[in-house]
């Protein structure tokens, strides 16, 4: 019979502070106790059993019962020294192993103050992440990319993996130089609530071994699981942030409704000509008398105050988790059901979102483990905003309204927003040329929406269905042998609606249009694996293989016109036409991995794949990417270091990684009949440029390459409190997979082409500080900076430039240029006279230049965030900084705002202003004469239509420099002593205030966001008429039963 | 692992690896009429046929409201692109593809002998609008995008030039009634195959370039205008070329482009008349409409609302038509006017029976081919045109009369009314013959008013008086070419050492003098 004794002792952290509420179990019982407030515990035990010391942030520690008093200390994980991490096809390794930079990011980190999408999730927290919000609303996508842009043109984006599986993050439209909106992306559908962690693999080397989806590094997402606990477990989370307008607008407040009639402003006299040019602000001065508005109403002529706020509502977002978890030694399941719920400041818009997660891991005998799990999801987004050029671009339409209007005044029919309201008179019904119930159109401009008519009478929704499915078993075959598979299914339907409803301006007759996609990825993947060590040798390998399928279609029916007027419904469209697209890819691979260890301090990493594409011809199909690494913990290595180096490693890696980023079909010349026959005589053309914008097929492809040296060092000071992590990377990609933009007089808009090498050099810095820590007060700061340079080095044949995106103002270009960082900004400028004075015409407009000059780049050279987590006694306060340094933003916003007369600029030479003179040049033929001219109004008004304008633009005065610092995120929070809880069902409850976006504190651009970037594509750098700045803030409640 | 399952997903099961060329033929002829496959059809019409064109050459105006840089001589990107990144796309693609496809070493040489001669006429009559738009153009190594020029250089005006009329000389003559049909006929929608018609297209356009370069290679211009008349051009409206249009299924494809650009259900363009083509056609009288040209009722649909439910006129009345002055917004409308004017009470409106989805698509009508070998005996342009000038002038202004039906069978003009028209202006009489030739030319463009624009560069007529409203790019002149697309600008590395120069409105190219 064994001998009972009682064990007490006290707990303590490594800075000797006692740590209070440490559970202590006695292992393979359910028999356990916890420390009290000065970290005192007591408890009987069997002698020579182990007592299982646990605590949240802390690793746990076993001890053998063998004496009465055992005091012990635990160490947090933050700096634990022999962290565990999830590496590339879901392994885990000790972090220490590694011969490249990762980084972990906890699932709390997305769960406190929320953003819907988790690419924007990360923004500021990991070094070397650059991740743009994008300005198209809290649905919309994100750009996330790590270590610089690494191909010219395709997916810069990193891979997702979930759980092992990967995942497809396809996006389904961004708004471009014609409009549109964002229509979200793959990342939306994971539920941060679920997440445990996320470990971002920053370069080649850290993704070798995903092959060649890695290229541009890989997120990698674990879920959370059920543990071992004593009965179930219950999880309830719930958060609730209001979403309000963050009004960065600057604009002139003196000058409203109006145009120049003969070179004098004067403001509309009758309804025709406010309905003509009513939405510009070129009228003369405020002077309270009357006008006719566009309605044919009159109103006085003075400024009717803030219609930004008029329009704009305080968006709500809820959020309600509940979770169940349970297991044992050999099985447990975690259960989670989460509901989203939100709205936006734009009426009529919102975004919600189910999902239900399941998933548990078994272990039959000593030698067989199962790991099973669902992810099912469901997105519904209302009203996706349109951004960009105006067609149904509410925003845009607001920012045009003339001060003098009361943006209330363009509402219209009460019952029918934005409707022409009924009783209308004859007249009026004239000059807008419509009937009661169309739209109730503020001008003439018919591209110009209604914003009330956009926001009430389109309809734009999609719906999105996603299971996340994955199985995994491994079978032990001896203690170091070992064999495993998984199969992993990604599967998604998505529904987009649309009704551009009768009556609108630019489309009188309505239009419709529903689209369905179907999209599944599945993988398959076996490893066999050997774990052993000799003495102090370790060996760590395995071999396997992945083969994915990926499969896509899409169907649109679509038509414009109904047969009965003011039934929206799809079988009701007149001229109903279809669209079909339909692609599979596929890639085989196998792959295999060794590591060897000496005495716990010196690691050698080898990774092999070898990728076979289906996108590709036989001839070109494959390529084998290597990496090797090696890590030196020299601190364990050499025994007579000085004290305050607590930790410290040497890393450097090489490896290569390749992709073939080209679609399906596009290797070859092929042709395919037009679905719609004309009067009956079927036609045909090049199946690859049905439309406008053909690519050129290319059956020489073959795969690009990114090659990347990575050196770092990891050290850890004074006990752990100063950690650094340090990062030198140096990433060429060649042979670069290029839908190169062509001359269309080639019959063509892109061809595939291998071309081109690009580079990216940078630094990573991760600074750890623990300024304070006690057992009530603990204080973390921790900064990551993140500086990438990336270099275009050579491009197609012998062109050192080309084109990517053009914006809406037309007077612009975001090019690739050899010898420039990816992306540069060009744009017309003002011609220079040979000695370098400004041109201009006699009439003081400037001359444009013939073509384009770079201006600009868009994409930061600096990033990086600072967190700060104070906590005393269950009040914890923390939060995160970020900025981004070094990138450009062209402003179509500003331009236009001045062009409309509503800036502050455009007050400059009106009448009673300050005058505007320029000084420079004229030309006639080759001669230039000195010219100075103070511009008359009307001058004035020409000059600046002109500077923003398509003919003779000076894009410069609009190009300001993104740089900002911003209030990322707060939060302040109180978790309930345990010892309150006590009577109650509850174990744990916290609960905070939490804030996002809160501030700008440091911004370079007029009237809009730094981050107003409408498109997540590869041209970053342009801002027009995008969603608008925002911050939210709220409550988050947790309880664990 | 590289495996035949692997390759076999990248086989499209939507696609051919060969193809019947007469169904590509078929889509070219779609895509001569405005470029009709490329997925939008108005796109040209709007921006630059209606856009610059109908309002530079004053038979359209307009106020405010849709793109119009032609009324006030201004720059709209979309009008100078859409002809350049609309046409090589399109037809030009496709019927490249099928010169090189039934061309030695494709995989139908030897075959489809008068379709690929049909290719070549719609490729030099596409090949020709490009240069008059813009002067010098990729043309020698267009559309080889698929043998590897992606950054084709530019050819000048003059040698594309002459490139067109050999390849019209070429086309034409070995089109032949003995060559097998292989498919043609049933695929050819314009004219159903009949090669005879096709050779008259084929020499027709040929004088139309001859013509057109007649002030700076004369000796040229009189070979092929000779040719021309020695092969056979148009003799009647039976065989001017029309695209059949259809209501649907696709309003971007299979509808009229220029009917779609002015629908005003769809956010288009306004159909406003211009204040000179209404004086021109109301004749010499404005109180009087017996001396009204006859198009004047056809071509004006009275002045009225027309909104998506219809158009309800307020006046047909031929005395009360009234155009819009180019180059006037609405406040200085009210000026003149002394009022406020609400523009469909004031101002005549192009035929709404005209402006049906499925009109008929213009591309070249017999009317014109009258009044050039009208213009080509009065200047002694070439040899072995029968008949005397006036007998041509006469005929054409009859043909270009009597040519609307098929837009709609009601626009009729009878041959008495003809006659007193041509008794009321005798040629030669009320204005030089050459003016007249080209005020003639000028009505018969109507619709073509791209073609309208390179016939007033070319001679001059009819005499318009410019605009100059403020903030204009030309300094007040009628634009003479458009600016090059953007992207060429920004792309296309040969632009800077081949394009036409300076890239400018007002510059003219090689045939304008």
């Amino acid at each position: 019979y064994a001998q009972e004794m009682t064990v007490s002792g006290k707990v303590s952290d490594a800075a000797g502070g006692e740590i209070a509420g440490v559970n202590v179990v006695v292992k393979g019982t359910t028999r356990g106790t916890t420390t009290n407030d000065k970290g005192e515990y007591s408890i009987t035990v069997e002698k020579g059993k182990t007592l299982t010391f646990s605590y949240i942030g802390y690793i746990t520690k076993e001890v053998v019962a063998n004496a009465t008093i055992l005091n012990l200390s635990l160490t947090a994980e933050a700096t634990a020294l022999n962290e565990v991490v999830v590496t590339a096809l879901g392994i885990s390794r000790e972090k220490r192993s590694l011969a490249y930079s990762i980084t972990e990011v906890s699932g709390t980190n997305m769960t406190a103050a929320r953003e819907a999408n988790l690419g924007n999730a990360l923004a500021g927290r990991v070094a070397g992440v650059n991740v743009s919000k994008i300005a198209s609303g809290p649905a919309g996508s994100s750009r996330v990319i790590i270590r610089g842009n690494k191909s010219l043109q395709g997916p810069n984006q990193p891979l997702y993996v979930i759980d092992g599986i990967p995942m497809d993050n396809n996006n389904f439209g961004q708004a471009g130089l014609w409009g549109g909106s964002d229509e979200g992306d793959g990342l939306s559908s994971i539920n941060p609530d679920d997440i445990e962690s996320v470990t971002v693999l920053k370069g080649a080397n850290a993704a070798a071994l995903y092959g060649s989806r890695a290229t541009n590094g890989v997120i990698n997402v674990t879920t959370k699981r059920g543990t071992k606990r004593k009965g179930i477990g219950v999880e309830f989370g719930s958060n609730y942030v209001f979403e309000k307008f963050n009004d960065l607008s600057d604009l002139q407040k003196s000058y409203g409704s109006g145009a120049y009639a003969d070179g004098v402003a004067v403001k509309p006299s009758t309804q025709t000509q406010a309905y003509e040019w009513g939405d510009d602000s070129w009228g003369p001065k405020y002077d309270n008398s009357q006008y006719v508005g566009f309605d044919g109403k009159m109103r006085p002529y003075a400024y009717q105050g803030d219609n930004f706020s008029r329009f704009y509502q305080t968006g709500h977002a809820f959020t309600n988790n509940l979770a169940l978890s349970g297991g044992n030694e050999n099985q447990n399941f975690r259960a989670s059901v989460t509901n989203l719920n939100s709205t936006t400041i734009i009426p009529n818009s919102g975004y919600d979102r189910i999902n239900i997660s399941l998933s548990t891991n078994a272990k039959f005998g000593k030698r067989l483990t199962l790991d099973a799990k669902v992810l099912y999801s469901e997105e519904k987004a209302k009203n996706r905003p349109n951004v960009s050029d105006s067609p149904g671009n509410a925003i845009q339409s607001l920012w045009r309204t003339p001060g003098s209007y009361n943006v209330l005044d363009y509402y219209g029919d009460p019952n029918k927003p934005g409707a022409i309201p009924a009783g209308t008179d004859a007249n009026s019904l004239s000059v807008f040329g419509k009937q009661v119930g169309e739209e109730f159109q503020q001008a003439s401009n018919n591209w110009g929406q209604n914003p009330y008519w956009v926001t009430h009478q389109f309809i734009k929704t999609d719906k999105k269905n996603r299971f996340i499915t994955s199985g995994s078993l491994k079978y032990q075959l001896t203690d170091w042998l070992y064999v495993s598979g998984r199969v992993g299914l990604d599967k998604y339907q998505r529904r987009a609606e649309g009704l551009t409803p009768e009556g609108t301006g630019y489309q009188r007759g309505g239009a419709r249009s529903m689209g369905t996609w179907n999209v599944q990825e599945i993988n398959a993947e076996y490893m066999v694996g050997v774990n052993k060590d000799f003495g102090k040798i370790g060996v760590n390998a395995f071999v396997g293989g992945n083969r994915m399928r990926w499969k896509y279609d899409f169907v649109n029916i679509y038509g414009n016109g109904f047969n009965v007027q003011f039934f929206p419904a799809i079988n009701n469209v007149k001229g109903k036409s279809w669209d079909f697209n339909y692609q599979e890819r596929g890639i085989n691979s196998l792959f295999g991995s060794a590591e060897i260890s000496y005495d716990g301090f010196l690691y050698l990493n080898a990774t092999a794949r070898n990728d076979w594409f289906s996108v590709l011809n036989p001839e070109s199909n494959n390529t084998l990417y290597p990496s090797v690494g090696t890590s030196f913990v020299f601190s364990d290595a050499f025994k007579n270091l000085p004290s305050w180096l607590s930790y410290g490693k040497l890393r450097a890696s090489w490896a290569q990684v390749g992709n073939a980023t080209n679609e399906a079909y596009s290797t070859n010349l092929t042709y395919s009949l037009n679905g719609n026959p004309h009067l009956g005589y079927a036609m045909a053309s090049f199946s690859q440029a049905m439309g406008n914008n053909g690519t050129i097929p290319n059956p020489n492809l073959m795969p690009l390459t990114s090659t990347e040296k990575e050196f770092g060092i990891d050290f850890r000071l004074f006990n752990n409190k100063v950690a650094v992590d340090f990062t030198y990377y140096d990433q060429q990609t060649t042979n670069d997979i290029l839908n190169a933009t062509i001359s269309k007089a080639s019959g063509f808009g892109q061809t595939y082409v291998n071309v081109g090498k690009m580079q990216n050099r940078g630094i990573e810095l991760l600074l750890t500080v623990t300024p304070l820590k006690s057992a009530n007060l603990n204080w973390d700061v921790s900064l990551n900076l993140a500086k990438n340079n990336n270099k275009v080095k050579s491009l197609i044949g012998n062109s050192n430039e080309l084109v990517m995106e053009e914006p809406r103002t037309r007077n612009a270009y975001i090019k690739n240029i050899v010898g420039q960082p990816f992306g540069m900004i060009t744009g017309r400028v003002q011609k220079m006279s040979p000695d370098g004075q400004p041109v201009f015409y006699n009439d003081g407009r400037p001359v444009g230049s013939a073509g384009y000059e770079v201006i600009g780049n868009g994409i930061a050279k600096l990033t990086g965030g600072l967190t700060n987590a104070f906590n005393y006694k269950g009040i914890d306060l923390s939060f995160l900084v970020d900025f981004k340094w070094g990138g450009d933003i062209l402003s179509g916003t500003n331009m236009r705002l001045t062009q409309w007369g509503v800036s502050k600029q455009s007050l400059q030479g009106r009448e009673g202003e300050a005058p505007l003179t320029v000084t420079g040049v004229t030309q006639e033929g080759t001669e230039y004469k000195p010219f100075t001219k103070t511009l008359s109004p009307r001058e004035a008004f020409d000059y600046w239509q002109s500077v923003g304008g398509e003919a003779d633009a000076v894009t410069p005065m609009y190009l300001y420099d993104a740089s900002f610092i911003k209030l990322r995120q707060l939060t302040l929070g109180y978790t309930f002593p345990k010892r309150l809880l006590e009577k109650t069902p509850l174990q744990n409850l916290s609960i905070s205030f939490v804030g996002r976006n809160l501030a700008i504190l440091f911004k370079n651009i007029d009237n809009v966001d730094p981050e107003s970037t409408y498109s997540n594509g590869n041209s970053q750098g342009f801002d027009y008429f995008g969603f608008p700045s925002t911050r939210s803030y709220g409550f988050n409640l947790r309880a664990t039963f | 692992c590289d495996t035949k399952e692997l390759h076999d997903l990248n086989i499209n099961p939507q696609a051919l690896n060969q193809v019947n060329l007469n169904l590509i033929f078929t889509s070219a002829e779609l895509g001569i009429a405005s470029n009709g496959t490329s997925g939008d059809n108005r796109y040209i019409d709007w921006r630059t046929n209606i856009g610059m064109c109908a309002y530079a050459i004053q038979q359209l105006a307009n106020a405010g409201g849709g793109i119009a840089p032609g009324d006030k001589y201004t720059v709209n990107a979309e009008t100078n692109a859409a002809p350049f990144d609309f046409t090589y796309n399109d037809q030009l693609k496709n019927l490249a593809e099928i010169l090189k496809q039934s061309g030695p070493g494709g995989f139908g040489e030897g075959k489809y002998l008068n379709m690929r001669q049909a290719a070549r006429i719609l490729r030099a009559f596409s090949f020709a609008r490009l240069t008059d738009f813009y002067g010098n153009i990729p043309y020698s190594e267009a559309n080889k995008g698929t043998e590897g020029i992606f950054f084709p250089k530019y050819d000048t005006q003059d040698a594309v030039y002459a490139d067109l009329l050999k390849e019209l000389d070429e086309a034409s003559s070995a089109l032949s009634t003995s060559n097998p049909d292989e498919g043609f006929a049933a695929a050819d929608f314009i004219y159903k195959g009949d090669i005879a018609k096709w050779k008259k297209f084929g020499y027709s356009l040929m004088l139309r370039l001859a013509m057109r370069i007649s002030n700076v290679d004369a000796a040229k211009a009189a070979t092929y205008v000779t040719k021309a008349a020695a092969g056979g051009v148009f003799a009647s409206n039976a065989e001017n070329v029309w695209v059949a249009m259809a209501d649907g299924p696709g309003e971007w494809t299979n509808q009229n482009g220029i009917s779609r650009a002015f629908d005003p259900g769809d956010g288009g363009q306004p159909a406003y008349l211009s204040a000179t083509l209404v004086n021109f056609l109301k004749g010499t009288n404005a109180n009087s409409a017996a001396d009204d040209d006859p198009r004047l009722m056809i071509i004006s649909g009275g002045i009225g609302d027309w909104t998506a439910a219809g158009y309800t006129p307020i006046t047909v009345d031929p005395l009360k038509q009234k155009g819009m002055p180019n180059g006037y917004d609405q406040p200085m409308l009210d000026k003149l006017e002394g009022q406020a004017v609400i523009l469909p009470k004031t101002y005549s409106r192009i035929n709404v029976k005209m402006l049906q989805d499925s009109d008929p698509y213009m591309i070249m009508n017999y009317g014109e081919v009258e009044f050039l070998l009208a213009e080509a005996i009065e200047r002694k342009i070439g040899t072995g045109i029968s008949g005397t000038a006036q007998s041509h002038y006469e005929a054409g202004v009859k043909a270009s009369m009597q040519m609307y039906t098929p837009y709609d069978a009601s626009l009729t003009v009878s041959d008495a009314a003809v006659t007193a028209y041509l008794k009321t202006y005798p040629y030669g009489t009320t204005r030089p013959a050459l003016e007249m030739i080209g005020e003639q030319m000028w009505v018969n463009k109507f619709f073509n008013w791209w073609e309208a624009w390179n016939d007033w560069r070319r001679t001059g007529f009819p005499k318009l008086t410019a605009i100059n409203y403020p903030g204009n790019v030309t300094n007040g002149t009628i634009p003479v070419r458009l600016r090059y697309p953007t992207n060429e600008v920004a792309g296309n590395p040969n632009y800077q050492s081949g394009a036409t120069m300076p890239d400018e409105l007002t510059t003219k190219v090689w045939w304008d003098k």
